[in-house]
């Protein structure tokens, strides 16, 4: 296992570079990321297993996550609190190459769209999801699930019937007293398999299917942990449909994205199919964190394999078994495949590395550590 | 600072925030109302019967719900004192008030907390699946039944069975017990009957009231008196107003009342729930349901958890069964709201909030039973109306109440 302290500041994200294979960018933040500035760091791993700090950038606020640009091996963008995005470029120093600036609380994502490579997507506390090009200032497309979810025909129906629950089914917005997080998107990403497709999840609980060239771009809208948040979500690299979720109910689920109701379906007599009366069921879950889950991840390189970074931690591989063939079969490889406990504060941050031996990670966290190590050696 | 709110939030996630989601397989409450509480023995309802509440009442309640009768698969009626806890009249009450045959009936007796196991028993078989409506009710005539035709016959020699013998303890004794096991003052308690007192009666001066109470018809007799029945004339009335609240009461008058179950005792009729008639409904459907007939919904029914408790001390029940159905529910006693706990007597129910530490803002904010009365069977149903209209949209409710031979009994609801 490798190791390297980022520190003075808390881990919050971490990806391996799409070109190297011993390149890692961090994104963190000074103080927990609650108050103060944040630091890109680029880190370099050499022949002997050593890792270190080839780049930084420090910036005015805390960095909340970190994508590489599919198209420029020198390029990163980061997800800053001040609700800014920056581009950095390693041959550039000092100073970020771009900074789009549209959002208007904390950005909590950023994820580079992987097959069209031309394009980016960042979320945002203010409850919109920007589809940006490193190219230009201004943002390509808005979303903005509470927009969608209100203006959608079927609730449209519904107000003009009764004119009774104009709110988006199944939310609880405006009922939390004290803070609340119903708006605040925390997780969004492009599609593998599709360059215009994007899930993104909420406070709210919700799940939501995006497609960008639609003219109303709400494809699916689902609860996935039972009206607590859901903190991350994320494709997997093999099977199209399927997508894992976590939130702060401790559970990791699997979802088929076919399984779930479309969002006309509904009737303007009921907001929710009358066959659909206990909401979606996961196709598998997996539970084992002892506080919220953080970050999901796929596997690049099984269609089987995901991993969990968790508040209690700890972070977690489990081997979901979930597809047609093995759906009557009940053998021992399945479930929690290891968990990697060296971590001594919140886990925030994790990635798959794509070039290296299938299994390498990486994790970041709030103990100013990055670990990298090989899942398949971790005990049970 | 909104970053570290949101990160508590995600570490100790609220079962509040779960349990505010609307879902359509979720119970929700359509209506619920009660008779205004009558005096027993001497108020509107001192000559007519169970049945006879029960049918006006239902009556009313089908008209006032607008509810489609044929809709409704099970009725479940809780009654202590009648013979067969009513199986038959209540029964009949149903089918004269207009509910079609077609609807299953069946009556509930877990003494003072019927009215709520009605209620919950049919939240449970809409949540379950067995049906997708019913009614949970309560109904008591304690003119009728109250007396020594209620106490229990047991095998003598059983009698001196030291379980057994608990259980027959008279309930003002169990308050005693209550009392002194857990130094609970007189005058404490003549305070907190007074503090009942003073809040029913200004409740029904505004007329608060008004729109939990269906009004029903009723008879009594002029003159009536036990050796002459059916002499006096035969007079008709609408009873819609409670007869339990009245003006003027305070500690230091209740301090003058002479303790009734034993000398030196601290139990008077002061600081006591009142004998007293009346019925209550609540009309639960599955939310996806009501939803497509476009009832308005009022609630949504949570959980219900039922305790035993030593039967010396009955009263006490509230004090484990709050904190049981808090727990498995998730929430805190700072999540709710409203109480409505009962009132059978003044130092039980002072006992049981005080354990729980429920603010007195928050407990029986239009007064309880002791000035408003606490016909048996009903009470459980009673408490639905009465803490509806107390809690605004989005809030929580809990009802509960102690049970005679050593129970306890709480449940959780969300005004919507």
């Amino acid at each position: 296992m490798l190791s390297f302290r980022t520190r003075g500041y808390n881990g919050y994200g971490v990806k391996y570079s799409p070109f190297f294979d011993n390149k890692l960018a961090v994104a963190t933040a000074a103080n927990y990321g609650l108050v103060g500035n944040g630091k890109l760091f680029i880190l370099g791993i050499d022949n002997a297993g050593n890792i270190h700090q080839e780049n930084s950038w420090e910036t005015q606020d805390g960095l909340f996550d970190v994508a590489w640009s599919e198209l420029n091996e020198n390029q990163v963008v980061v997800a800053s609190g001040d609700g800014l995005v920056k581009m950095f470029d390693l041959k550039v120093g000092q100073f970020p190459v771009m900074n789009f600036k549209e959002h208007q609380r904390e950005v909590f994502s950023v994820s580079w769209n992987l097959v069209d490579k031309v394009n980016f997507v960042t979320l945002s506390w203010d409850g919109t999801i920007k589809v940006w090009s490193p190219n230009r200032q201004d943002s390509l497309v808005t979303l903005s699930p509470d927009h969608a979810a209100q203006s959608s025909s079927s609730v449209d129906a519904v107000a003009a019937a009764g004119g009774r629950n104009l709110a988006p089914p199944m939310s609880h917005k405006n009922q939390q007293p004290g803070v609340s997080t119903a708006h605040c998107i925390y997780n969004a990403s492009f599609s593998p398999h599709s360059p215009l497709t994007i899930i993104s999840c909420s406070g709210a609980s919700h799940v939501n299917v995006w497609d960008i060239r639609a003219p109303k771009p709400l494809q699916l809208d689902f609860v996935a942990h039972g009206g607590l948040e859901c903190l991350s979500c994320d494709w997997n690299k093999y099977k199209p449909t399927i997508i894992a979720t976590g939130g702060t109910d401790k559970s990791v689920r699997v979802w088929d994205l076919r399984m779930i109701a479309l969002i006309d379906l509904p009737t303007p007599n009921s907001l929710l199919p009358a066959y659909h009366t206990r909401g979606p069921t996961p196709l598998n879950e997996f539970l084992g964190h002892d506080f919220a889950v953080r970050k999901v991840t796929w596997s690049p390189h099984s269609g089987k394999e995901l991993m969990s970074v968790s508040y209690d931690m700890t972070a977690r591989v489990w081997i979901d078994q979930s597809d047609e063939r093995a759906r009557f079969l009940n053998n021992a490889t399945s479930g929690c495949r290891g968990v990697m406990r060296n971590h001594r504060e919140f886990v925030i941050g994790c990635d798959y590395s794509l070039w290296g031996d299938p299994g390498w990670a990486a994790t970041t966290g709030w103990d100013e550590m990055v670990y990298v190590w090989d899942s398949k050696r971790l005990q049970r | 600072m909104d970053r570290l709110n949101q990160l508590a939030g995600q570490l100790s996630p609220s079962s509040k925030q779960a349990l505010l989601q609307k879902n359509p397989d979720d119970v929700v409450i359509v209506g619920a109302y009660r008779t205004a509480m009558t005096k027993g023995g001497r108020g509107g309802f001192k000559d007519v019967g169970s049945d006879w509440i029960l049918t006006k009442f239902l009556e009313a309640f089908l008209k006032k719900t607008g509810v489609d009768p044929t809709l409704i698969e099970d009725v479940a009626v809780g009654n202590v004192l009648n013979r067969a806890a009513g199986a038959s009249e209540h029964r009949g009450a149903c089918l004269a008030a207009g509910i079609p045959n077609s609807a299953a009936f069946y009556a509930v007796n877990r003494q003072c907390s019927s009215g709520l196991m009605a209620v919950s028993d049919i939240a449970n078989k809409i949540k379950c699946g067995e049906i997708d409506c019913g009614i949970g009710a309560g109904v008591e005539s304690m003119s009728a039944n109250y007396g020594p035709q209620s106490i229990p016959k047991v095998d003598p020699e059983l009698q001196e069975n030291e379980q057994m013998a608990k259980c027959l303890i008279p309930m003002g004794i169990t308050n005693e017990n209550v009392a002194e096991k857990y130094s609970i003052p007189r005058a404490k308690q003549d305070a907190f009957a007074a503090e009942s007192y003073r809040k029913a009666e200004h409740a029904v001066s505004l007329g608060l009231f008004k729109s939990e109470i269906l009004p029903i018809e009723a008879y009594t007799r002029e003159d009536d008196d036990d050796d002459d029945e059916g002499s006096g004339e035969i007079k008709k009335s609408i009873v819609d107003t409670d007869e339990g609240p009245r003006k003027g009461v305070t500690a230091e008058s209740l301090g003058k009342l002479r303790p009734a179950f034993k000398p030196d005792g601290v139990t008077h009729a002061g600081n006591a729930s009142q004998v007293s008639d009346g019925a209550a409904a609540v009309l639960l459907m599955r939310r996806s349901l009501a939803e497509k007939h476009g009832y308005p919904i009022q609630g949504k029914f949570v959980m219900c958890s039922s305790v035993g408790v030593p039967p010396e001390i009955m009263g006490i029940g509230p004090a484990v069964a709050i904190p049981s159905v808090l727990k498995k529910t998730g929430l805190t006693v700072s999540d709710v709201d409203v109480f409505e706990v009962n009132e059978a007597f003044a130092a039980q129910c002072l006992y049981s909030a005080e354990t729980c530490n429920i603010p007195s803002d928050k407990l029986n904010i239009n007064g309880g039973a002791i000035a408003l009365g606490h016909p048996l069977g009903c009470t459980g149903a009673r408490q639905y109306a009465t803490i509806l209209p107390l809690l605004k949209k989005g809030q929580i409710g809990l009802t509960s109440m102690c049970i005679g031979t050593g129970m306890g009994a709480a449940s959780i609801l969300i005004r919507e």
